[in-house]
């Protein structure tokens, strides 16, 4: 060949007509992949072992004397594959043909319609019309307890689920009964998956509509939601995931791939938590004045007020209680201002943490970890000491009765007295939700959520990953770094971030352990800090 | 037995005399012989016969049974390879696999329960439900139903009075379709038990079933 170049742990082979070159063991469907050529799949998932037994990514490869299942076959140098030759085609459409025997084709009820590889695959490529003439079977649905509920008459029996509970979950409880047509997927029979940790992922993982999110059941179309790449904010694991909303309101999280932090997988809980981020009833406009003689007032009213009481009171002691549901952008910049306007002689944030941690056997990089919020590590960084019991409560008495400057983020101070901070000299409140220990503050002011911002947590492995604005701020709520990078910029000079990213760089040529990241150095998939230089 | 001798449908190779036994056509030393323990551990893993007497009560594995599970483990590499045989000699020892025998079998195996229930639902030769004394299997496959299988088989479940799969009131009979039983030149086969019935026709039917119960009252 003339390519003299080529090292050894690589092949070169031609697909459909374009050449590519593939490390050794790659498989056709993968190289075909690295070509922007999708072979249909049902039984292949790149987080599974493959059984090759869906049989419908079969491809020619020239010298074989039948159609290889690009899967399983591992590409070789001078191969030959074509995935669209006639015979290859038209073995696709018998094979659809049989799927379609007894599939329902209730398309038009079903949640995975919109999502659907059946539906695609036979949009593209199926007959127009079944041949079959025979009643369909039918099965109905079976509920497999936990978030799962099973139609076993969708099911094209790819077995996913079941080798996903057997080898990243480690605990096979679902299995193929009975066989040919009368096959479904069940588990030892009453046992269902309600106490497994990780089941959800074999609703993610159907190719099909057999396997659906009871949670999810109806709720949505599928081209009706958003898509927010996003990291799950219920605990410092930090699982990628994608933010589906509809109507502004969160429908459900579903995993976003990274194989530095969930592969392909995220925890039920994790999944099942998110009602919270659509809350109603939050504050949605800057409000002055402590108790009674609280008034709404616009941001440029209220920071205005704000400002002249900074200046006032500058020097003072100043005790902060941050959140760990707050972004590093939020807490970073939090902690500026805090020093530029006094000595900051506490920073502290509460966190519910459970007695134990739930790993993921198969995938041991997954965890859900003690901690049940997402950023614990990035306030850490940013100088926040962790405060309270293990069920987020407590352990305020100092920031309660201090008598400087008190400032709160995100904190919903739920457990805290109507006195909170009465004797403080300035108390600003910066929240999602008004309670009884809010009260007294001079300045409440409305902020965002992570689904309402863009933003960085630092996770449980130290990484750093960004998340994206997938929700409408209610009302006149502003994102936390927004509002206290304004203040910083009016009592330091200089000008105010404009952006998420800006409040990042400020905090990256601060801090030592943001060094040289950006967000865009942070991307889709996170970033580890290199060690910081002594 | 009844005053009438019993015609015979037709075994292969049989001149006229019907009555021959398993240990007739298997000779004692292959079955009728056979130790509880398996004897040799390269047979210990084949199936028998089925046991005429079960006790879906008895304990999993106890005594002979015992060794001969210990045979079966050892005899392949894996739990998963020695799932079949264990589950064999669990219906042997049962009758049929219950749940809770495909929960004891994966315990004792160290499987998952619900892996050995879809191997056991996989395959027809286990009885997932108790079964009568006598397992009449009627043969519906092409060569069979060529030859009037359906009427046999519609004879078994009028004459023993019960449902497909259903086991009759005095408890002694079970009839169940089969797919091709191998004995296609002898159409309609019906397997009852270890027993291979050939070239049955519905007409047959009363005095299968009278031997049957004959056989029976002789034990």
């Amino acid at each position: 060949m003339a390519d003299s170049s080529r090292r050894a742990d690589t092949v070169t082979l031609t697909i459909d007509g374009h050449e590519v070159n593939v490390p050794k063991g790659t498989s056709l469907l993968h190289a075909a992949e690295t070509l922007g050529i999708e072979v249909p799949h049902y039984c292949y998932h790149p987080g599974l072992s493959a059984p090759a037994q869906c049989r419908i990514c079969l491809v020619e490869v020239e010298g074989a004397p039948k159609l290889q299942p690009s899967c399983v076959t591992m590409a070789q140098d001078g191969q030959v594959v074509h995935t669209e030759s006639p015979s290859a085609k038209r073995m696709r459409q018998g094979v659809l043909e049989f799927y379609l025997v007894n599939h329902p084709l209730d398309c038009p009820i079903c949640d995975m319609s919109g999502e659907c590889k059946l539906q695609d695959y036979v949009f593209d490529e199926g007959r127009e019309q079944g041949r079959a003439r025979e009643p369909k079977r039918v099965f109905g649905r079976d509920d497999f307890g936990g978030d799962v509920l099973y139609y076993g008459d969708r099911c094209v029996m790819c077995t996913r689920c079941v080798r996903f509970m057997d080898e990243v979950a480690h605990d096979a409880r679902l299995t193929v009964v009975e066989r040919g047509d009368r096959a479904v997927i069940d588990t030892f029979f009453e046992s269902g998956l309600d106490d497994a940790s990780f089941a959800g992922n074999v609703v993610d993982i159907c190719p099909v509509g057999a396997l659906v999110s009871k949670d999810f059941l109806h709720k949505a179309r599928a081209w009706d939601l958003d898509h927010t790449p996003s990291i799950c904010p219920n605990c410092s694991q930090g699982c990628n995931i994608d933010l589906h909303a509809r109507d502004n309101l969160v429908q459900r999280l579903k995993p976003r791939e990274n194989q530095e932090v969930n592969g392909h997988w995220m925890c039920d809980y994790g999944r099942a938590n998110y009602e919270w981020i659509n809350r109603a009833g939050r504050i949605e406009s800057p409000g002055v004045g402590r108790s009674g003689k609280r008034r709404a007032a616009d941001w440029q009213t209220a920071l205005g007020a704000l400002l002249d009481r900074l200046r006032e009171s500058e020097g003072a002691g100043v005790r902060i209680v941050g959140s760990p549901l707050a972004s590093n952008e939020a807490l970073g910049t939090l902690h500026r201002l805090g020093r530029a306007v006094g000595t900051v002689t506490e920073s502290v944030f509460r966190c519910r943490r459970t007695e134990d941690e739930d790993p993921l056997p198969g995938f041991p990089l997954l965890v859900r970890r003690r901690d049940l919020a997402p950023n614990v590590d990035g306030a850490g960084i940013l100088g926040f000491e962790r405060a309270g019991s293990d069920d987020a409560t407590g352990g305020l008495g100092a920031a309660a009765s201090h008598d400087g400057i008190l400032v709160v983020l995100g904190d919903q101070l739920g457990d805290q007295p109507e006195d909170f901070g009465a004797d403080a000299s300035l108390y600003v409140y910066l929240g999602t939700f008004d309670s009884p220990a809010a009260r007294n503050a001079d300045f409440v002011l409305p902020v965002t959520t992570f689904a309402e911002e863009d933003g960085t947590f630092v996770n449980a492995q130290g990484r750093v990953q960004r998340f994206e604005q997938g929700l409408q701020a209610p009302g006149s709520a502003r994102p936390a770094w927004l509002v206290l990078g304004a203040l910083l910029a009016a009592l330091e000079g200089g000008n105010p971030p404009g952006s998420a990213a800006d409040a990042f760089a400020a905090l990256a040529a601060e801090y030592a352990a943001f060094a040289g990241l950006s967000h865009d150095a942070i991307g889709t998939a996170g970033a580890v800090p290199e060690p910081a230089h002594a | 037995m009844s005053d009438v001798p019993f015609r015979n449908p037709g075994w292969a190779g049989n001149t006229g005399e019907f009555d021959l036994s398993e240990a007739d056509v298997r000779g004692t030393a292959y079955a009728g012989e056979r130790p509880l323990d398996g004897g040799h551990p390269s047979t210990s893993a084949s199936y028998p016969f089925m046991l005429v007497a079960r006790n879906p009560g008895a304990p999993l594995f106890e005594g002979p049974y015992q060794e001969r599970f210990e045979k079966i483990r050892g005899r392949y590499p894996t739990a998963r390879a020695a799932l079949l045989p264990a589950l064999n000699l669990a219906q042997e020892v049962r009758g049929h696999v219950s749940p809770e025998t495909m929960d004891e079998v994966a315990a004792l195996l160290g499987l998952s329960s619900a892996y050995v229930r879809g191997v056991a639902t996989f395959y027809t030769m286990y009885n997932k439900r108790p079964v009568g004394r006598f397992l009449i299997q009627v043969c519906t496959n092409i060569s069979c139903n060529l030859c009037g299988a359906d009427e046999v088989l519609a004879a078994f479940l009028k004459h023993t009075d019960t449902e497909l799969g259903d086991t009759s009131a005095d408890g002694n009979f079970t009839v169940v379709e089969a797919e091709c039983l191998a004995a296609c030149g002898f159409p309609t086969c019906v397997q009852i038990n270890e027993r291979y019935f050939e070239d049955v026709a519905a007409g047959d039917v009363p005095d299968i079933l009278r031997r049957l119960t004959d056989e029976l009252k002789g034990d």
